[in-house]
């Protein structure tokens, strides 16, 4: 059964980064799937068949990194009704129902808790339109999480947007791959960029890059800022995003924030931003099934300069210091800013008296873990930046930059 | 279990001072007000007691008491890992 118009992507190519074989979206081999399926993918480029196949038959769809697949997931997805397709082998749900013609499921990043289930469809999905340049994406992402699928929908929905398929496991080769494949657009999280200037930053500017864009986590002015210096021509531009109310805010200015005029503003068909308190309050038109109307997103932010920034989570971001509040995205800001920094996590940490203090982990572009120079210059800069609670009394040394599958480092 | 003795805390003292570029006197009644020793200091100089016996201290054994001298400070961190 063939279900509406094919995808406006339909030629375009996907390279799988492994073994650099090319293939139009059209050509992949299509696959029957016992609908409701989870497929269970080893890599990104396999999970690829599947999402074809979605999309010319409408079969309910949720897609998984076998990484990610943990034992109480596997029996979650069977008791939801998925048909667990692994390969070759398929579990049939434990407690079967009617598949849902044209859904796809999406797992969250996992950084608010466990992995939850958020509905969509291909067309809440794709939230790019209109005509965009002709450009070669680099997908780094794991299969199934939005930002996976806000890249893959790109390519298979847009004209003249072609992908490049890498896995997170293997991300210390994506620059060489990328440059082999002529890629003009990656989008990551900055950890993941921060990681790539830190092993690969020799060759990354051989990268013809003309789009870069940095999601996912809270965006710094320092990392957009060396971006700048591999990619001076290059449009730098960061995207909140979620499962929830999918991709929302997206900042071409190459600045760190939004600016404050964008809060509360009524246009129609595009998100309607807000604050609450200090957290950020979307009502989405590219929302997950049933999370209409506006949705508090756990995100914490503060309003410097006119630019609204996005600090981290409302649970984890706010440390208190002897009664006085210290927002762990604002100091660690300040320390990623340092030129010796390659990367930064801030936490509060319980000590007598002042009931919490301000701790960080830090990775210097050297990898050094013992410099006491390095971190009596680290005090110093932060002493001059931060009120005196908040600047971190402890600062541990790591040797490289903590990352999981997800690109994020739970900050 | 490891400890910090009375001396190599003395040491962690004058480090915590330093680093915000102030200094440690050798009398042990010097009143903490004067030499600037405040609280966010002695919880900093805790956590490098934690760090360096790798565990946490536990001061809800040590009771209320005062402490406004240096020699305070060295009694309540010594006593303390010993619980």
């Amino acid at each position: 059964m063939t279900r509406g118009p094919r995808p406006a992507g339909w030629a375009n190519q996907v390279v799988d980064a492994r073994t650099g074989a090319s293939t139009a979206w059209s050509d992949l081999p299509p696959v029957q799937l016992p609908a409701p399926a989870a497929v269970v993918v080893p890599s990104s480029y396999d999970a690829l068949p599947a999402v074809r196949g979605h999309a010319e038959t409408g079969a309910e769809l949720l897609v998984v990194a076998a990484g990610r697949l943990e034992e109480n997931l596997r029996a979650e997805l069977g008791t939801a009704g998925f048909n667990l397709v692994q390969g070759d082998q398929v579990e049939p749900a434990s407690d079967p129902r009617e598949a849902e013609e044209g859904r796809v499921w999406l797992l969250t990043s996992g950084s608010t808790g466990r992995p939850k289930r958020i509905g969509h469809t291909l067309g809440s999905l794709t939230t790019v339109s209109g005509d965009l340049p002709v450009r070669r994406w680099l997908c780094p992402y794991s299969p199934g999480t939005y930002a996976w699928w806000q890249v893959v929908t790109l390519g298979l929905g847009s004209p003249g947007q072609d992908l490049v398929v890498v896995d997170p496991a293997e991300l210390d080769s994506w620059v060489q791959a990328a440059i082999e494949h002529g890629v003009t657009a990656a989008s990551g999280t900055p950890t993941f960029w921060r990681q790539t200037i830190m092993s690969n930053g020799d060759d990354l500017a051989k990268v013809p890059l003309e789009q870069v864009s940095l999601g996912g986590e809270p965006v710094d002015q320092a990392v957009m800022d060396q971006l700048r210096t591999f990619f001076p021509g290059a449009r730098i531009s960061w995207i909140y995003a979620s499962s929830e109310v999918g991709a929302s805010v997206v900042v071409h200015d190459g600045r760190a924030g939004f600016p404050v005029e964008w809060l509360d503003r009524e246009v129609p068909d595009r998100p309607r931003i807000s604050v609450e308190g200090d957290e950020l309050v979307i009502a989405s038109p590219y929302h997950g099934s049933g999370l209409e109307g506006a949705v508090h997103t756990g995100d914490r932010v503060a309003v410097e300069d006119g630019r609204v920034l996005i600090t981290g989570r409302l649970d984890r971001d706010e440390i208190n210091v002897g009664g006085a509040k210290v927002s762990a995205g604002v100091v660690r800001s300040v320390l990623q800013a340092h030129p010796d920094v390659a990367w930064a996590a801030v936490r509060g940490r319980r000590a007598p008296l002042v009931g919490t203090m301000v701790v960080a982990d830090v990775v210097l572009n050297s990898g050094k873990t013992d410099d006491p120079d390095a971190l009596a210059a680290l005090s110093k800069w932060c002493q001059e930046r931060l009120p005196e609670y908040g600047i971190p009394r402890r600062i541990k040394l790591l040797d490289a930059i903590p990352a999981k599958e997800t690109l994020k480092s739970d900050v | 279990m490891s400890s910090v003795s009375r001396s190599e805390l003395r040491t962690l003292m004058r480090e915590v001072l330093t680093a915000q570029g102030k200094s440690l006197p050798d009398d042990e009644s010097a009143q903490l007000s004067d030499i600037g020793f405040r609280s966010l200091d002695f919880s900093e100089l805790a956590l490098r007691v934690e760090d360096e016996i790798d565990e946490e201290l536990n001061f809800d054994a040590a009771g209320l008491r005062q402490i406004t001298t240096v020699g305070d400070v060295l009694n309540l961190l010594t006593e303390i890992q010993d619980q």
